[in-house]
């Protein structure tokens, strides 16, 4: 830890993009293409039908995500049948139902933040859970969680340094400025308001590479410019090659995805082209 | 927009290197460390030490006052030879099965939410990232365990042959080999995820085991660990078998911890931290609340037995009845234990170990806290309460009926126990006339306690701020004792009875004068949970009196010394 509290970051913390001439050389090579992937992933892309149709009681593997059979239940409620999916590499996917119909459960699992009560997850070929899987995959929650003792700065440190990036802090600055949070850096995150929160989040999530990104509910509590700086980061994060899975209650970001995944009272109902159904039918609880 | 996110290594082709994050962790440690001792504020720590050791003294003075200072006779030393490695040993034995309990309940760690989300959602090595908390966890039951287990060595070195300090030795080591035992059995049994049945059969089996070789004078399971405990006045090389087990569990533990899940850590992070913060604050309610959210203990979504729809002056009957019956097993097994345990300390008081009064209202108050429920339910819910066009103490009242009716079983179960330890007709017929009258002591208490926690119906009062910090620390201390104070007053029966018994009285008679009595003072905590409200205001509104008949006067003194001048 090399900062101190003060004096204020611009003093000490690399300028957001726009604000400085630093050279960056961190180039983000772009990620594997989705043509790349598998047959299997592949196909699953361009053979998006409904939710009969898809699931089939083959397992399926490769991918960015994979779920066979996948359960949870809660004692003598269940949270999500089982559920069979896959994910190639590259795919934008929008996760969405009622509440209580099972996407932050889905999501979670697939973080390897609850434990299937059956059935297995698979993040780039690596079982959820495992160091390779947790290097590919980034979460980001609509609870977000912070130290009490560690300014945002600090934070972006150490979560980038976690994952093994020692050139992090120009691509800190950048996303603290682009999110509207550079002269907070050296304030502590769990001060700030609910919207604020919720970028610093966004800026963790950012900060630290990954393959896959689960995104639960990432709208919730932010104003118009932070929904669309978040926006801008979702579509570079995609054209640089990661696979975006967004659980979302907002039905307009639905346009942006290639394939819809909608689950009711925890059974999958469709899973396709947004364009193949009514999404707000879609939302209503069974 | 334009920022260059950092790129990611292709996990399909090369694996995460084992080392990663790892200096970044040590240094998030020393960075929090540093920050946390930059905040801290060393007169607040200093005066914490002192009332810890305030506190701990004070344990020890009054546990010493009574144990008497005389040596026990060498018939009672040689029952502590024979019976005592199995009596002690079901302490190892239930701390075993308390360790693989909470092991399958994703227990012993509980870590930040922080560090779950982002350390262990990261690469780094969870081994590695883990082993500091649960080595603190294994450290600080440790220092409690030795400390503990220290002072009833010291105690017991007051009574039995043998010096003061090879008592406080063994009881030392007994101590801090339970608590190993613990944290040990916990670690393995979340490590190879025991199914919770599995974790609660393995534990009745051991205490079953356990408590036949107390009774038949067999080896049990426990008996090596409490035979340590006696090593103040024998030593047995063989004793030394169960601290081994205990290092060998958690050096176990401590290598499985990569197989730790994240699900419980991430559901017990946040309800451990509100768990300290309820404790803090002594709200006793909060804290049974977190403990069964902690444990899982899910409230069955449809009652037992579904109650017809009555009228509308039945709804609260009907409402309580409906949060009785959707106890889950676990807690209404806890319950019936909680009753046994209390008709066990009540028979050791009538015997002679007067100190176990103490335990039987601490039990009863804890039967009378889960079978509150509804009550404490509605008091949960203040602004729902103060919605109805009723008064709050009349509804409260309402709310006492089921749960009255509902601790009749566990009486039952209280007299049953009785019939089994002892069985003579005189200590069945005590039992039979005391049980009910105690068991609803004890819950009275537990309604003293949930009542006074519900929020005041005017402001707070000019009369609590006024009071001095001597007298508000004295009244907090009286607000947190008093709901045992009167559950334990439930338990004194059982002492009027040995009382009457001592002096060659019939018996029969005193426990229908005691249970008398304790029957009138469950009436007078009802009309106080009826009346509570109405008390206060009465009380508010003369001191508000006071208070203007003083101001008029000094205005008159005023005005007086004005013309008189």
């Amino acid at each position: 830890m090399n900062q101190s509290r003060h004096p204020k970051p611009a003093g000490r913390h690399p300028k957001p993009a726009g604000t400085t001439s630093t050279d960056r050389t961190a180039d983000r090579t772009p990620r594997r293409d989705a043509t790349s992937t598998s047959s299997a992933s592949s196909s699953s892309a361009s053979s998006s039908t409904t939710a009969t149709a898809t699931r089939t009681p083959t397992r399926v593997t490769g991918g960015a995500l994979a779920a066979n059979d996948l359960t949870k239940d809660y004692g003598d409620r269940p949270a999500l049948a089982p559920l069979t999916l896959l994910v190639p590499v590259g795919q934008r996917v929008a996760v969405v139902g009622h509440n209580g119909s099972g996407k932050t459960t889905l999501i979670r699992m697939a973080a390897g933040l609850l434990d299937p009560s059956g059935g297995t997850v698979h993040v780039m070929g690596h079982a959820s859970g495992t160091p390779d899987a947790r290097a590919a995959l980034a979460y980001l929650s609509d609870t977000p969680s912070f130290y009490d003792d560690l300014s945002l700065w600090e934070h972006l440190e150490y979560v980038a340094r976690l994952h093994g990036v020692d050139e992090w802090d120009q691509v800190a600055a950048d996303l603290l400025g682009h999110l509207g949070l550079y002269e907070r850096a050296d304030d502590l995150p769990n001060t700030f308001s609910r919207g604020l929160r919720q970028k610093a989040a966004i800026a963790l999530a950012f900060v630290r590479p990954f393959e896959v990104l689960l995104v639960d509910e990432p709208f919730v509590g932010l104003d118009s410019s932070g929904k669309a700086a978040l926006l801008e980061l979702l579509d570079q994060a995609e054209e640089d090659g990661a696979t975006l899975i967004v659980a979302t209650h907002e039905l307009g970001y639905v346009d942006k995805v290639s394939r819809l995944i909608a689950l009711r009272d925890g059974e999958l109902v469709h899973d396709g082209s947004p364009t193949d159904a009514n999404v707000a039918d879609l939302v209503i609880p069974g | 927009m334009d920022i260059a996110l950092t790129a990611p290594t292709d996990t399909a082709e090369h694996h995460v290197p084992a080392s990663i994050g790892h200096d970044a962790l040590g240094d998030l440690r020393k960075a929090r460390r540093k920050n946390r001792l930059a905040e801290l504020d060393w007169f607040e720590a200093a005066y914490r030490v002192y009332l810890v050791a305030i506190g701990f003294g004070g344990t020890a003075l009054w546990a010493s006052s009574f144990i008497k200072d005389s040596k026990v006779a060498p018939g009672t030393v040689g029952d502590i030879y024979h019976y005592g490695p199995a009596v002690l040993g079901m302490l190892a034995v239930a701390a075993f099965a308390a360790g693989v309990r909470s092991g399958a309940r994703g227990g012993p760690l509980a870590i930040e939410d922080a560090d779950v989300r982002h350390v262990l959602l990261s690469p780094v090595d969870r081994r590695k990232a883990l082993l500091r908390p649960a080595f603190q966890r294994a450290r600080s039951s440790a220092s409690m365990g030795t400390l503990v287990g220290g002072l009833a060595g010291q105690l017991a070195g007051h009574r039995l042959p043998g010096s003061d300090a090879s008592w406080v030795f063994s009881g030392a080591a007994f101590g801090l080999s339970l608590a190993l035992l613990f944290v040990g059995a916990a670690l393995v049994a979340h490590a190879i995820h025991v199914p919770r049945w599995f974790a609660s059969g393995v534990g009745a089996a051991l205490i079953a085991w356990q408590t036949v070789a107390i009774v038949q004078h067999l080896p049990g399971p426990g008996n090596a660990y409490g035979s340590l405990a006696l090593w103040g006045m024998r030593q047995r090389v063989l004793d030394l078998a169960g601290p081994l087990v205990s290092v060998a569990l958690v050096v176990a533990g401590l290598m499985m911890l990569r197989r730790t899940s994240l699900d419980a850590l991430a559901r017990r992070s946040g309800l451990v931290a509100q768990l300290r913060f309820a404790v803090t604050m002594q709200d006793l309610r909060t804290v049974v609340l977190l403990r069964r959210q902690l444990s899982q203990e899910n409230t069955r979504s449809r009652p037992w037995i579904q109650l017809r729809r009555n009228g509308g002056s039945a709804v609260i009957w009907r409402r309580g009845w409906h949060s009785l019956l959707r106890f889950p097993v676990s807690r209404l097994l806890r319950m019936a234990l909680l009753a046994i345990g209390a008709a066990a300390c009540q028979l050791a008081a009538f015997r002679g170990t007067t100190a176990m009064f103490l335990l039987s209202g601490a039990l009863l108050f804890l039967l009378g806290m889960e079978a509150l429920e509804p009550l404490s339910q509605e008091i949960d819910q203040p602004d729902r309460m103060s919605s109805l066009p009723h008064k709050r103490g009349d509804l409260l009242v309402r709310h006492l009926l089921v749960p009255a009716v509902a601790l009749i079983p566990f009486a039952a179960i209280g007299v049953a126990t009785i019939a089994v330890l002892d069985g003579t007709s005189g200590a069945i017929a005590v039992a039979a006339i005391l049980a009910l009258p105690t068991v609803w002591m004890g819950a009275a208490g537990a309604a003293v306690s949930i009542v006074k926690d519900a929020p005041d119906l005017g402001s707070v009062t000019a009369e609590q701020t006024m009071l001095p910090p001597e007298m508000s620390g004295l009244t907090t201390i009286l607000r947190t004792l008093l709901p045992l104070i009167v559950s334990v007053l439930g338990s004194v029966g059982v002492l009027l009875v040995r009382g009457a018994h001592t002096l060659g009285q019939p018996t029969v008679q005193a426990a229908i004068r005691a249970s008398i009595g304790e029957l009138l003072l469950v009436a007078l905590t009802a009309q106080w949970v009826r009346k509570r409200d109405d008390w206060k205001l009465k009380f508010k509104s003369i001191m508000a009196e006071g208070r203007d008949v003083t101001a008029q006067q000094k205005a008159q003194r005023a005005g007086s010394s004005r013309s008189t001048s």
